[in-house]
């Protein structure tokens, strides 16, 4: 770039200042509203206020409070690991399974019309979605409820003794099977999205491998376990912490379908954070509990960049 | 042998696809029958269908006069011509659809405009400066490019609650701008990204011929760059689609006004009104709720598989 002075800017400040000004927008938005926020949330946490009232500077005494005294903490904890690991696990089997189904059919049109098929759900608001499983699934009259009466009175005719209707219960609304039901929602857990990444994975597997497999008599479940899955490690590792990070985060499912209930059966930590601030105008509060996910969500992120290996990295490319 | 692993093949993708859309099957068949309907028998076809189909056949043939019976809301028979039975019983089936699309309208509405302004302004401020960031050197380019993409680093929950505190003192709560400025603004952060690692990837000898033809910096954005970042731009556009489609909490917090709400909290305040217990309005909510999107699916379904399918999608 030739540099000529023009006034008393220079052609290249000026050229620079340009760059800035354009940037300033996406910048500035930014800045407003995610850096700000960080912020506010780390400083937050140290203070105690509400929406439009004072605040008192309490130190770590937030911390202390969620980590050591409040009873909800170690319970809800509990339900976060356990409804994030269930998604974990069922995000890297489910769709890799039917996405390798799909993947060994021989005609390219069936294969595409799968992929669609699988895709359809997501065109449900995922708020309908949930307002469905509960209102129509686990509901009283709901879907399972239905089934069993029905399966009940089959069996009954039959002369066969089994209690099928006993089992009937508002699935959300009793303790004993609440985080179980809302960690079922979903079943059988084959997302679209999922299916595609998986499915790109397995169609980057190099033709000399596949061969190779087959001419070293490598097929089956064997070729699945051996060949397959460390050659979609990328994938996998994407996918795994995409759901951790999601997993802790999630409360609005559960905000629509239990609210937390009943008692704390289903309470999480993002979900208990959003009652203290919103609810109990407990901001403070609140800012400690998402600082204390961030750092478990870090965390999280950490460990498995470290220690899930990607198909590159188990073939000592990267 | 091969077209027998491939009928096993099917018959068990079979098995998952209809367990994975059952749900939304039942939801479709109940949000043409009638709650009585619902509450009685959970499964089967909707009533009205067969009235219509009855009551339609003796219309064709000309037998309008005919007198047929109806079941009216409260179960009891009626007698009346099979013309006005047609009626009835088309009415019956789209009762659902008449109350949850007058509910849904303004929701839709409201959605359609943030979804707009959204996409639109991710594309616009992502795409400039990931071009300033990609083909110009200046004084700390490097630094803002971090400055932008460290962002991903801090999940929704760490700043839920402080950035409601933000709009709240910007005097945005209760306004269409608390839903388009903060997700222009978180959803530019992985669009800068995939747009400055494609800017990176476009040969230099295209803006310089281009330079060398006068093109100024705006021209080269909007006659070379944005043109040739079509996939880019679609993928973008629809990422930021079903973000501000799908996002509840955030709308339900900052919008009081329940008339500015979008579809998804609209949907929930709808299910939480008096028309909770209303299960044939509230599955023709949900249906009609997901028409749009089934739209831009049925448009965009190809580029969409294509995007995913790339193979940028790991780690």
């Amino acid at each position: 770039m030739e540099i000529e002075n023009q006034g008393f800017l220079s052609h290249r400040v000026r050229y620079w200042l340009g760059c800035y000004a354009l940037l300033i927008i996406p910048i500035g938005m930014l800045s407003v509203f995610v850096y700000i926020p960080v912020l506010w949330a780390f400083i937050g946490s140290l203070y105690a206020f509400e929406v439009g009232g004072d605040s008192e500077f309490l130190g770590l005494t937030n911390f202390i409070e969620f980590l050591f005294r409040d009873p909800t903490t170690w319970p809800s904890v509990g339900n976060m690991f356990f409804l994030t690991g269930f998604m974990v696990v069922t995000r890297l089997t489910m769709p890799l399974i039917v996405a390798k189904l799909i993947f060994s059919l021989t005609r390219e049109p069936s294969r595409y019309f799968y992929r669609v098929v699988f895709l359809v759900p997501i065109v449900v608001p995922g708020v309908a979605m949930q307002l469905i499983w509960a209102g129509m699934i686990y509901n009283d009259a709901g879907m399972i409820n239905e089934f069993l009466r029905a399966a009940h009175d089959w069996v009954q005719l039959r002369g066969i003794d089994i209690d099928l209707e006993g089992l009937t219960r508002g699935w959300l609304a009793d303790p004993r099977t609440a985080l179980f039901a809302v960690a079922f929602v979903g079943f059988p857990w084959v997302g679209g999205i999922d299916v595609l990444i998986y499915y790109a994975g397995l169609s980057g597997i190099p033709t000399s491998v596949n061969e190779a497999a087959l001419i070293e008599g490598c097929t089956g479940l064997r070729k699945f376990f051996l060949i397959d899955i460390p050659m979609v490690m990328s994938q996998l590792k994407l996918i795994m912490v995409i759901s951790l990070i999601m997993g802790i985060q999630m409360f609005e499912g559960l905000f629509i379908m239990t609210r937390g209930g009943p008692g704390f059966r289903t309470m999480v930590p993002a979900l208990w954070m959003y009652f203290n601030a919103f609810s109990f105008q407990r901001m403070g509060y609140g800012c400690a509990i998402g600082v204390f996910l961030f750092a478990l969500i870090f965390g999280c992120t950490v460990l498995t960049f470290r220690y899930v290996r990607s198909t590159e990295e188990l073939e000592g490319r990267a | 042998m091969k077209s027998v692993r491939n009928l096993i093949l099917h018959f068990f993708i079979g098995i998952f696809a209809v367990l994975t859309l059952i749900p939304f099957a039942f939801a479709l068949n109940n949000s043409f029958r009638t709650n009585h309907e619902i509450y009685h028998a959970f499964f089967g076809v909707p009533a009205s269908f067969h009235g219509i189909i009855e009551s339609g056949r003796l219309v064709l043939q000309g037998k309008e006069d005919t007198t047929v019976a109806f079941l009216d809301d409260e179960g009891e028979e009626v007698q009346m011509p099979a013309g006005e039975a047609l009626r009835e019983h088309w009415d019956t089936a789209t009762r659902g659809y008449t109350l949850g699309w007058e509910i849904l309208r303004t929701y839709l509405l409201n959605t359609l405009f943030v979804v707009v302004c959204v996409a639109f302004g991710t594309v616009l401020s992502a795409s400039i400066a990931a071009y300033i960031l990609s083909r110009y050197k200046f004084p700390g380019h490097r630094a803002l490019f971090y400055y932008m993409i460290a962002a991903m680093m801090f999940p929704g929950v760490l700043t839920f609650v402080p950035s409601f505190m933000v709009v709240r003192h910007l005097g945005l709560l209760n306004t269409y701008w608390v839903m388009i400025l903060p997700y222009i603004a978180g959803g530019q952060v992985i669009a800068t990204y995939i747009f400055k690692s494609f800017f990176d990837g476009l040969p230099e000898d295209l803006f310089e011929s281009a330079r060398i033809d006068g093109a100024g910096h705006l021209q080269l954005y909007g006659n070379i760059v944005l043109p040739l970042s079509k996939p880019v731009v679609s993928v973008v556009i629809i990422m930021s689609i079903f973000g501000a489609w799908n996002n509840f909490i955030w709308p339900f917090v900052t919008l009081m006004d329940g008339d500015l709400h979008p579809i998804a909290s609209g949907l929930y305040v709808m299910a939480t009104s008096q028309y909770a217990q209303n299960f044939s309005t509230l599955f023709s909510a949900y249906m009609v709720s997901s028409i749009p999107l089934l739209l831009l699916f049925i448009y965009a379904t190809k580029p969409f598989i294509e995007g995913v399918t790339s193979g940028a999608f790991k780690a």
